[in-house]
């Protein structure tokens, strides 16, 4: 045998002082208490996990418990965690942490997560996992908290990155890692640079798409496992979809990754139904948004971009506050107004006046005295979700408003109340991530986001791990407006809404087509007529399904495969 | 451990630690802490020297302690204790730290002659096989400090015999051959000869997972000349993987006097 053996003799010189000056000597009971616990804490044997039986209050799943035991026996503790959304890839990471800490292999951790998702990470570590985590406040941190929670943005930059670089970290953790894709960012060398002993990158979003993003992911976490640059790139093309075709790369990746999916978990998911309510505008309001909308034809505005044009429309959609907010901001922060631009807007102010009652507000009253139980309203707009709650309030119902910007605390606070005193949550776009409402089943999208991800975002909230009841979600669209034409051509078609979680964000990956919401921006903003649109919108839609055929086709292919 | 085991883990620490249990329920402890434990447990020790300068009463704290929710009462108030709870393992650190070193006689009852009693030095270890994975072994030693005999698993030994910290009468001891500090190093002799002739195939094991890594790892550099500091830093994380070491770490010790048929 070549192993060194370190005796550890620290305690010799203490034991023998106590022999020389006869004590003080411990107490029996303590002793032999002392021996117990040892016994207890003795990890038998080099396999199986210690984790689950320290943590009596967590009952892992299936999958997660095998996946825990697949990373610390067969990957030597460096994986890719690429469960499908909504199975739970926070446990797993917990469960992994925690047996190594156990097993006294891990001590100094560093979990880098999204900025909103720090307060949430170091919660769950500490009440699910009974692990001492802290997030970074102050920069003492690094140095004297062993598990530390920070974002990537915080720690790369200086004077942090030194002292992080300084530690020698046992394990490393890090979410949303498909956003370290591309080899030449900043968050990318960064991490490459930490000295990763243990490492867990967890994504959500499939990666079998762009051969040079899994040769990047994966060479972050294990260098050399697809072998170097050059050598990679001249077997596989870089741009290449040849993953899928090439079983050895596959295997090689499969050697490091783990992807579960909902199929293979048999957990059983509740329903989603949906129910399109469409809503005519009031003559004034069709008013409004027509004046709105004769705008594009106007040269003036043209330059101040089609955005302005395209968001005043969507929000006119939502609500006359909307506008008005809108417009307000125009006059203010446009220098040097011409005459005409501030007759123009003073003059669609005249228009905003003129409403006198907002017929989804209206609408969405009725609905939610029928449903007489929890309900979730999503608005784009701040000025929407003020109105809404004014509007609630004046009919008896109580509201709580929800927003990406509150503060983690205060966001606890109005899940809480929403939970317990209050009927409806009207929450923001930003307010969609980060937060679990579980014990809500009813959602109602006020407007519609044009990006589809943040519609499932949306959805994820209340459709997830722990919902008892089928979805409900209702959608509001105006007749004959923008608002329309996106649902009725991008989300329906797709079937967006009756799909499970998690499969869209498998097909937009699919389609290398870039930001879906700058596609559906440029039709809507650039289209002469109406044709046009419809044709482009037509184009778009097929590339979806395009994308969602294809991964049909390859779900039966890759059958079997983990 | 179970709950039940937990529960009576707790109740012997405080007990053995002389603190007065308040209550005993089946599903919790009530105990109020002495001024010593207070300071062991309870993390303030601004509080204890503000009261040291300033010469108040002492209030040392009471703890309540669930051990098990369905069997406590509702609205009790108190931390809920289980084998993953930080308390637990506080109790266990403080558990090793009081009971580190001992001395005791065997009471043998022996009152009409004078008897004689051998000189043991017993060591308590855990052994760490530790590479990317990790067991451990328990090892309890001891070692007759006359004739130099070695018995394993010493500690179950010492549990079937009554024990005291004093001195009985009628007994006298025998002044060891050997010394203390050699005893020590002949068990570590012994445990590292055990260890020798154990089975090592997982360090080898090791060492191919190691070197396999490695090779993927030079090969990913070969074309870079520059930028050798990661790669530097990745070697060292693979070492810090993988590379098998074996680590002997003392849990408790103490010299026992024992009578000649005692083991």
């Amino acid at each position: 045998m070549n192993v060194e053996i370190e005796f550890d003799s620290s305690w010799q010189d203490d034991f023998l002082h106590k022999i020389d000056h006869d004590g003080p000597w411990g107490n029996w009971e303590l002793f032999k208490l002392a021996i117990d616990i040892e016994n207890h804490l003795v990890v038998p044997e080099f396999e199986g996990l210690q984790a689950p039986k320290h943590l009596p209050n967590l009952t892992p799943l299936p999958h997660q418990l095998e996946t825990a035991k697949q990373v610390v026996e067969n990957m030597n503790g460096k994986a890719i965690l690429a469960d499908e959304v909504g199975l739970g890839k926070t446990i797993e990471a917990g469960l992994i942490l925690k047996e190594y800490m156990i097993r006294g292999l891990v001590k100094k951790v560093l979990i880098l997560v999204p900025a909103s998702l720090v307060t949430q990470w170091a919660q769950e570590l500490n009440s699910k996992f009974y692990i001492p985590a802290v997030t970074q406040r102050k920069s003492y941190v690094w140095e004297q908290c062993d598990v530390v929670v920070s974002s990537i943005d915080t720690a790369k930059r200086n004077p942090h990155r030194e002292i992080i670089y300084k530690q020698d970290y046992d394990l490393i953790i890090i979410d949303e890692a498909h956003k370290l894709k591309n080899n030449k960012t900043k968050n990318y060398e960064f991490v490459q640079n930490l000295k990763k002993k243990f490492c867990l990158l967890l994504t959500a979003t499939p990666i079998q798409n762009r051969i040079e993003e899994i040769f990047n992911l994966v060479s972050l976490l294990k260098p050399g496992h697809l072998g170097n640059e050059t050598v990679f790139y001249e077997k596989y093309k870089r741009d290449s979809r040849s993953l899928n075709d090439d079983q050895h790369l596959k295997e090689l990746v499969n050697k490091v990754m783990i992807r579960n999916r909902r199929a293979d978990t048999g957990i059983e998911w509740t329903k989603r139904h949906v129910e399109t309510i469409p809503i005519e505008f009031t003559k004034s309001e069709r008013d409004l948004y027509d004046s709105i909308l004769e705008l594009k034809n106007e040269g003036d505005w043209v330059q101040t971009s089609s955005f302005s044009v395209m968001t005043l429309q969507r929000e006119a959609c939502s609500s006359r506050e909307a506008v008005f907010y809108t417009l307000k901001n125009m006059l203010l922060k446009k220098e040097n107004p011409t005459q005409a631009y501030q007759e123009q807007i003073n003059f669609l102010i005249k228009k905003v006046e003129t409403v006198e009652q907002n017929s989804k507000a209206v609408k969405a009253l009725e609905l939610i005295q029928k449903i007489n139980d929890k309900v979730i309203i999503f608005t784009e707009y701040r000025a929407t979700q003020l109105y809404l709650q004014w509007y609630l309030k004046q009919h008896g119902i109580s509201s709580v408003p929800f927003r990406g910007g509150f503060k983690r605390g205060k966001k606890d606070w109005m899940r809480e109340l929403f939970q317990k005193h209050a009927q409806v949550l009207i929450a923001t776009e930003a307010g969609g991530e980060g937060i679990n409402l579980q014990f809500c089943n009813h959602i109602i999208n006020f407007d519609l986001p044009w990006n589809p991800m943040r519609l499932e975002q949306r959805i994820g909230r209340i459709h997830r791990l722990g919902q008892e009841k089928d979805v409900m979600i209702y959608n509001f669209a105006i007749k004959n407006t923008v608002e329309e034409h996106i649902l009725k051509l991008l989300y329906e078609k797709i079937d967006l809404f009756e799909k499970v979680i998690g499969e869209l964000d498998d097909i937009l990956t699919k389609l290398e087509f870039g930001n879906i919401e700058d596609h559906i921006m440029d039709i809507f903003g650039d289209s002469c007529s109406e044709g046009e649109m419809r044709i482009k919108m037509e184009n778009l839609s097929s590339m979806i399904e395009f994308a969602q055929n294809m991964k049909k086709g390859e779900s039966h292919a890759a059958a079997g495969n983990s | 451990m179970q709950q039940q085991e937990i529960h009576k883990f707790l109740l012997n620490y405080f007990m053995a630690n002389e603190c007065p249990i308040v209550t005993n329920h089946p599903g919790y402890l009530d105990v109020q802490l002495t001024i010593e434990m207070d300071k062991e447990l309870m993390n303030r020790p601004f509080y204890w020297h503000y009261l040291e300068k300033t010469g108040g009463i002492p209030n040392p704290m009471r703890l309540t302690l669930i051990t098990n929710q369905k069997a406590a009462p509702e609205n009790l108030r108190g931390e809920t204790i289980h084998f993953g709870s930080p308390r637990l393992h506080q109790v266990f650190e403080s558990t090793k730290n009081l009971a580190r070193y001992i001395r005791l006689y065997e009471n043998h009852g022996n009152s009409a002659v004078q008897t004689p009693l051998l000189p043991w030095l017993c060591m308590n270890v855990k052994i760490s096989y530790q590479c990317d994975r990790k067991r451990d072994i328990f090892k309890s030693i001891g070692l007759q400090l006359i004739n130099g005999k070695m018995v394993e698993d010493f500690h179950n030994y010492l549990l079937k015999i009554s024990l005291t910290p004093k001195i009985p009468d009628y007994s006298f001891t025998l002044s060891p051959l050997v010394k203390p500090k050699s005893g020590m190093i002949r068990i570590e002799n012994y445990l590292k000869s055990v260890i020798e002739n154990d089975d090592h195939t997982w360090a080898d094991e090791a060492k191919i997972r190691w070197e396999k890594d490695l090779e993927l790892l030079n090969h990913f550099y070969e074309d870079i000349e520059d930028e050798n500091e990661s790669y530097e830093t990745e070697k060292q994380a693979l070492k810090d993987q993988y590379e098998p070491r074996i680590h002997i770490s003392f849990i408790n010790g103490g010299l026992f006097y024992l009578t000649e048929k005692a083991i």
